[in-house]
């Protein structure tokens, strides 16, 4: 089994020994408490270790930059305020919609086109692009991460040892440990809920597909290293309803999935992703359905209804923004989900963006860079919580449903409820302000005068 | 962030003069001293260090806005030479969202505040009245972007719009009757309606929940 060298050899046996051992009782250490659903807290411990150590190296930073008389520079963050990607025409069309009782398609200069520019341009001076990357103030503690630091300059010496050894531990410690878990928790699943499959329909089918599951969740949380707080436990879905939450990565279905039987809802996909799908519906139901499918709404509505008029089978978990969004805020919802008329339970995430940043941007990132990244991260902190479960009301349509659902969240989770799609993240927003935008606004002015005129 | 979680007195002074949250003062405060690059004040110049506002057809309005007495609520008109830190955050607060759970005075207050900062971008020279001149001049600037309108149209437009707030607020108007201006009153009522509440606020992200997450 080991590569017996001439010499060195007693070392290279000793060094291989204890590398197997190491990583089995670290297997074990994680895998055990995985199946049984309980916690050694070393990830807590791990989190509080880490913490001190950031406050140490921001100090450092601090004293260093000051000797050395260096701008410190703050991590690029979201900025101070929350900006609607919308366009002139848009608004200026709904600022005229509501006010005037003029026909829409006569519209001319109003007082009221001012408000657009105005708000824009405080918006600007609030906070804006180019300005906010960089300001020479306190430096938020620093995670260690170059990818979050533009201050990575010479310090220190103890310093950079410091960040060489977090690099050392993420990548050749953490990433491998990782990917082992990783690959044990996705295969067991697969195994796990096909060899479920095999048994007949009852009580202990049911036993198993929900222990099984869980398993191979709780050992994904810990291959990416997620360390989540639950609160307001008792408020868990129940058969029969449907979960709602805000998204911001995949991770997001493995965090909620970890405590909870859930029934997942999505588009099959080819390759790895299918072939855990495939496995999974053997175990219980989930609600697959094909590429063609999707576009239709009524085919998709009518199997949700199906699914939760069942009382027997599980609650379903939807991310009704349909995309992920960077954890600020929260999109609109789309309403499909609402329409059904189950009991929702609405549940937020957030993310803590100190440990390594979870949003996942899939313009820019393909998946498995996504989950490098992930995988080399510190560790991933969340928070979940579950609201009280809520109906549709008698008189309410279900767009204004989901907007009450989509604030509670937002409140709950300390977003911005903004009201715009969350499609709009791959199309190209328009730029405040270019030159197009000025005479767009001129054009539809004038252009609408000379049609009066004409006429 | 990592500073001590007592307000000091001066936060605490501004948080109810201004309405706005300790943490929106921080932050805001950090904008200023970026902008005024570590001054105590901000002159007019300060405003052209932001390349995104150099797109905005009427940054010379807003910019004065910022110096206006009356917004600054020192004087009932003229332009103030530089303003400091409490004077930024009264305008700021002009744009502040309005808090859902007030009563329906407050609410009207709120909005009549709003209205009184656009009113005293249109209104110019200060006299309590929007002529058809400072009506033109806004319509120019706005329309400034685009090369290919001549001031004719511009002022042709200005006059067709002016006539339809006249009818508006004065009724049928006689031939040689002559129209002075819109007054705040006038300006009030062709407001009337238009949910302005949510059109002139800012948003501020909430950073408070992110130590939450512990």
């Amino acid at each position: 089994m080991f590569l017996l060298l001439p010499f060195n050899s007693l070392i290279v046996n000793l060094l291989g020994i204890s590398l197997t051992v190491l990583f089995t009782l670290l297997l074990v250490f994680i895998i055990v408490p995985a199946i049984f659903g309980v916690s050694f807290g070393i990830r807590k411990l791990y989190m509080k270790t880490l913490l001190k150590i950031f406050a140490w190296a921001t100090l450092r930073m601090q004293r260093g930059a000051k000797e050395k008389n260096h701008q410190l520079y703050k991590p690029y963050t979201n900025g101070i305020i929350a900006k609607d990607p919308t366009s002139l025409e848009e608004e200026i069309k709904e600022i005229r919609k509501s006010g005037s009782n003029k026909a829409l398609d006569t519209p001319e200069f109003e007082l009221s086109d001012i408000f657009y520019f105005c708000r824009k341009g405080m918006e600007t001076i609030m906070d804006d692009e180019v300005t906010k990357r960089f300001s020479a103030e306190e430096l938020e503690s620093w995670n260690l991460l170059s990818r979050t630091n533009y201050n990575f300059q010479y310090i220190s010496l103890r310093l950079t040892v410091l960040w060489g050894l977090g690099v050392l531990i993420r990548y050749c410690f953490l990433l491998p440990l990782r990917i082992a878990l990783a690959f044990t928790g996705v295969s067991l699943l697969v195994v796990g809920t096909t060899m479920v499959g095999y048994l007949p329909n009852g009580r202990f089918k049911e036993f198993m597909s929900k222990h099984v599951h869980l398993m191979c969740y709780r050992i994904c949380v810990r291959a990416l290293t997620a360390i989540i707080t639950y609160h307001d436990r008792e408020n868990r879905p129940r058969n029969g309803g449907i979960c709602v939450a805000n998204h911001t990565s995949p991770i997001d279905v493995i965090i909620l999935a970890s405590d909870g039987y859930y029934a997942m809802v999505g588009q099959i996909h080819g390759g790895l992703m299918g072939v855990i799908q495939r496995a999974m519906v053997k175990a219980c139901p989930h609600v697959w359905f094909e590429r063609s499918e999707v576009k239709d709404r009524h085919l998709v509505a009518e199997r949700l209804t199906e699914h939760v008029q069942d009382k027997s089978k599980l609650p379903i978990l939807i991310f009704p923004e349909g995309t992920c969004i960077n954890n600020t805020s929260v999109m609109m919802f789309k309403k499909g989900s609402f329409e059904i008329g189950a009991t929702v339970y609405p549940v937020a995430i957030k993310y803590d963006p100190q440990f390594g940043d979870a949003f996942w941007n899939s313009s820019k990132y393909g998946m498995v860079t996504y989950l490098l990244r992930m995988m080399t991260s510190w560790a991933i902190v969340c928070s979940v919580w579950y609201l009280p479960p809520m109906t549709r009301e008698a008189n309410e349509d279900a767009v204004h449903f989901a907007n009450r659902v989509k604030s509670a969240i937002a409140r709950q989770g300390g977003l911005v409820d903004l009201l715009w799609d969350g499609g709009l993240k791959r199309e190209k927003v328009k730029d405040t302000f270019k030159e197009e935008q000025q005479k767009l606004y001129s054009k539809m002015i004038v252009g609408n005068h000379e049609d009066r005129s004409r006429s | 962030m990592g500073s001590s979680q007592s307000m000091s007195e001066e936060v605490r002074e501004l948080v109810g003069k201004t309405g706005f949250s300790s943490d929106q003062i921080e932050q805001l405060h950090r904008r200023f001293k970026q902008l005024s690059g570590n001054q105590p004040t901000i002159r007019k110049e300060n405003f052209n260090n932001i390349p995104d506002l150099e797109l905005n057809p009427i940054r010379s309005k807003i910019i004065r806005a910022f110096f206006d007495n009356r917004n600054l609520r020192k004087a009932p008109s003229g332009l103030a030479d530089e303003i400091n830190f409490e004077d930024f955050l009264t305008i700021m607060s002009y744009f502040r969202p309005i808090e859902t759970n007030v009563g329906e005075e407050q609410l009207e207050h709120c909005r009549k505040e709003k209205l009184r900062f656009l009113f005293h971008m249109y209104d110019s020279d200060s006299d309590g009245r929007i002529t058809l001149e400072e009506y033109r001049n806004v319509v120019e600037e706005l329309l400034s972007g685009n090369p290919h309108i001549e001031k004719e149209s511009a002022r042709s437009i200005a006059d067709g719009a002016m006539m339809e707030a006249a009818s508006v607020c004065v009724g049928q108007m006689q031939p040689d009757q002559v129209y002075e201006g819109i007054t705040f009153d006038d300006f009030l009522k062709i407001w009337q309606g238009i949910d302005i509440e949510t059109k002139m606020h800012v948003r501020f992200l909430n950073m408070e929940t992110i130590a939450l997450c512990h």
